[in-house]
């Protein structure tokens, strides 16, 4: 088990509970999603998860060892973050993007090795090397998100909405590398809103509602179950159907 | 005549520069203007005054050097007393501008209480210090100021531009949560970053102190070196660089002008915060005000 999550509570300030008791686990080579409406508390388990905010209760252990909301601590021990929105550097060349990427690595080598790969990802990114990242097209940024993510040559790469603001081809593009990154040896964990997408690539993957984990399977049982049909896939149904599966409990 | 005004401008305003690259550094990365700055840079100049008359007679370049130093670790300390807690808290801007305020007083009221409130002198560095070209007569410390602070800034336009550390600063500017997501330990980067603005500061104190005299309240020339970065546009690096030095110049000119008769170097403050007024009222962002914006 790469990581896994226990009983997690996440609070902002005294009053708002974003995350309540969580707990779920990633395995080494899976994509795991999450998938949860807007405000579902997605992006906090992603912060949460990198170390920059605080759980009040609860423990992350990340390749056998209990992470402390450090992180440095995160990124030395393999967790590398691709936050939503991209939070690229526009004043930064995307050649520098990327070497902040690899900050912590002082493998010259190897890290040329890697920017060899993030190029054959997208190998656009190497005729834009002496641009501003903040010049690039909303796909392109995307892209340079994901390879400085990539570039602290993670085990464990967690995606913050990265289909969020792409127009559709490039939505399918964007799941498209992504495969190919989990192919490559690097696990992977995705929070998205486009729930249709992200349960198809998924090995497994858990719905989060107000905090809560209501849900959790492999992609193909979530996309059959009619209550994620309904709520996530835009999928109409009778009401007693509706009322019955909600009703149900929680696949095991 | 004019020439020499204009050396004596350009000396003067590059020292502006320097301490004004001081305060736009930690302005762009930490968001609230450092008016502990000045004290650093009084205190930089002491340093200057204990190694070579007080305690040492060292020359002037090894002092230089440990004075910057010293101001550097002066100015991390400031950061480590005055704002880290701050920083971990997340505190609003005013909190961090407050808590300099105080750090300022502080400082000052140390050097009343402990060396006292003489002025005091540094050695000149240059035993004939005036040159003449043609009609103009140049002060050397003039010239020797304007290139030693030009070299200085440049060497710190090298380090942001061509370092690691460098890079982070700069991306640090932007989105300083982000960039410790990247797994740069951020207290660290503030290090680096008050020692880069105090030893920059210190080498102003010292060449302040050497034109003029080492005081406790010395320190209140930054106000003067502040404009400058305002001017140039807060956060900026080359505004810092531009303003300070455009300051000086006016200055320098309003010294040596007069109106019918009258002479305007009592006005010259005026000149200077008129100056502000009227340039943030047509360009409040400052000449190299920031203007990025992001493709959602």
């Amino acid at each position: 088990m790469l990581l896994s999550v226990e009983n997690l509570n996440v609070f902002y300030g005294e009053a708002v509970h974003a995350l309540r008791d969580v707990s779920f686990q990633v395995d080494q080579g899976e994509i795991v999603s999450v998938i949860g409406a807007n405000g579902a508390g997605k992006s906090t388990l992603m912060w949460t998860l990198i170390g920059l905010l605080r759980p009040k209760s609860g423990k992350i252990t990340f390749g056998g060892k209990t992470m402390n909301a450090v992180p440095h601590q995160a990124v030395q021990g393999g967790m590398a973050l691709v936050p939503e929105r991209r939070r690229l550097f526009p004043n930064l060349t995307v050649r520098e993007n990327l070497s902040l990427g690899a900050y912590l690595r002082h493998d010259r080598a190897k890290i040329a090795e890697d920017e060899a790969y993030v190029f054959s990802l997208f190998p656009i990114l190497k005729e834009r090397l002496g641009q501003y990242a903040g010049t690039l097209s909303g796909g392109q940024q995307q892209m340079v998100a994901i390879a400085r993510g990539l570039m602290s040559r993670p085990k464990l790469l967690l995606l913050d909405e990265p289909s969020l603001g792409l127009a559709p081809v490039l939505v399918n593009q964007m799941f498209d590398s992504i495969q190919q990154i989990a192919r490559q040896g690097t696990t992977i964990l995705l929070v998205e809103q486009n729930a249709l997408q992200s349960l198809k690539i998924a090995n497994r993957a858990y719905v989060l509602e107000v905090g809560h984990i209501v849900r959790e399977g492999t992609g193909q049982e979530l996309l059959r179950d009619p209550s994620v049909q309904a709520a996530y896939l835009g999928v109409r149904q009778n009401k007693e159907e509706v009322l019955q599966n909600a009703s149900a409990p929680p696949a095991a | 005549m004019i020439f020499q005004t204009i050396i004596t401008g350009l000396s003067i305003g590059s020292i502006y520069a320097l301490m004004a690259v001081g305060y736009s550094l930690v302005f762009s990365v930490l968001n609230f203007s450092n008016f502990a700055h000045g004290a650093v840079i009084t205190l930089g100049a002491y340093v200057a005054w204990a190694v070579m008359v007080n305690i040492f007679q060292l020359p002037f370049l090894p002092a230089l050097l440990i004075s910057m130093l010293g101001a550097g670790i002066i100015a991390f300390l400031v950061e480590r007393i005055a704002y880290s807690s701050l920083r971990h808290r997340r505190a609003p801007s005013l909190y961090f501008m407050i808590s300099a305020m105080g750090m300022a007083i502080a400082l000052q009221n140390v050097l009343y209480a402990t060396i006292g409130a003489n002025l005091y002198a540094l050695p000149p560095v240059f035993a004939q210090d005036s040159i003449q070209l043609g009609t103009a007569v140049i002060s050397k410390m003039d010239l020797f100021a304007f290139g030693f602070s030009i070299l200085a800034i440049a060497l710190l336009t090298f380090i942001l531009n061509f370092t690691r550390v460098g890079t982070a600063i700069r991306a640090a500017s932007h989105d300083a949560e982000m960039v410790s997501v990247l797994g740069v330990n951020l207290d660290m980067l503030v290090a680096v970053l008050f020692l880069l603005a105090g030893a920059l500061g210190g080498m102003a104190g010292v060449f302040m102190g050497v034109k003029y005299m080492v005081y406790p309240s010395m320190g209140w020339i930054t106000n003067k070196a502040y404009i400058g970065a305002v001017i140039g546009g807060l956060g900026s690096l080359p505004g810092a660089i531009v303003g300070g030095i455009l300051l000086g110049l006016v200055e320098a000119l309003i010294s040596v002008s007069t109106i019918g008769g009258v002479p305007l170097s009592t006005y010259r403050d005026v000149f200077s915060f008129g100056l502000l007024a009227l340039l943030l009222i047509v360009r409040p962002t400052g000449l190299f005000g920031r203007h990025v914006e992001e493709k959602l």
